[in-house]
């Protein structure tokens, strides 16, 4: 029983950390996007905000496969 | 947003004022980003104006992307100034006298592009009712951008959108109802109304 209640806590854990990681990512988007709105490329160049972008997509969509199964 | 990350006594003539012992460096302390407020022009801002005095800290406002520094805005970070007092007589920690509901409030935030390269000497000022309360540049301030951004960096973990209010130069005081505040930095010329929460 007690293995049961540490291991559903981990799943628990794990689950928030998904959630908090997903969070941040499409916060990441909205500075992407407001930086990208305002074509403002003069700290972070245009090419490198792209990157940055493709590269966030991903990781949101591994994200949030894993919080959906 | 993850957090609102604040520098306490960054400038030394506020930490004189307050007569308090200036510690070697700032102190950090976070504010949720629900107590945040980016008031429109000319619109109204809620305080909670029964919990004693509400003293007006104005400071320049880093908005961060990858631990850059990629845009600035002008800010109150307001406190509840006998209510901290209290806990820090006590001892306590102060948190609760600086996370009440709009406790943070921070105008549009404009690109770098859009200030002067010298930003950092650029003057910033808080105007209440047409009288200038506080003005000071950052370059005033004993700890600059970079060095900032490498302070917080050893201590929290810095999130892109994550906003950083750089502390306040002399000059603090409360505010009242019906207060017309005017934040000006820069390209930034922004105006507000306090009124109550009732």
């Amino acid at each position: 029983m007690a293995q049961f209640h540490i291991r559903f806590g981990w799943w628990i854990l794990d689950r928030r950390q998904l959630s908090h990681d997903i969070l941040n990512y499409i916060e990441r988007l909205r500075v992407m996007h407001d930086l990208a709105r305002e074509q403002d490329y003069s700290v972070i160049k245009k090419e490198e905000l792209l990157s940055d972008l493709a590269e966030t997509v991903r990781l949101l969509e591994a994200k949030l496969k894993d919080l959906a199964q | 947003m993850d957090k609102i990350i604040c520098l306490g006594k960054n400038y030394l003539e506020h930490a004189h004022e307050m007569r308090e012992e200036t510690p070697d460096k700032p102190v950090l302390f976070i504010k949720p980003p629900s107590v945040l407020i980016e008031p429109k022009e000319n619109g109204s801002v809620l305080l909670p104006w029964g919990r004693g005095a509400i003293h007006h800290e104005c400071e320049v406002v880093f908005k961060l992307y990858k631990k850059n520094i990629i845009g600035l805005g002008l800010g109150l970070d307001l406190t509840l100034r006998d209510l901290q007092k209290t806990l820090k007589e006590k001892g306590h920690p102060w948190e609760i006298s600086k996370t009440f509901k709009n406790s943070a409030i921070v105008t549009p935030i404009k690109g770098l592009r859009d200030f002067p390269k010298d930003w950092q000497d650029t003057p910033f000022s808080l105007r209440i009712n047409g009288e200038l309360r506080q003005e000071g540049c950052l370059s005033q301030a004993r700890m600059k951008a970079d060095e900032i951004i490498h302070y917080i960096n050893e201590f929290f973990p810095l999130q892109d959108g994550d906003l950083v209010f750089t502390g306040t130069p002399k000059g603090v005081g409360p505010l009242q109802v019906g207060d017309v505040v005017e934040l000006t930095y820069g390209p930034i010329s922004h105006s507000f109304r306090l009124v109550d929460l009732g």
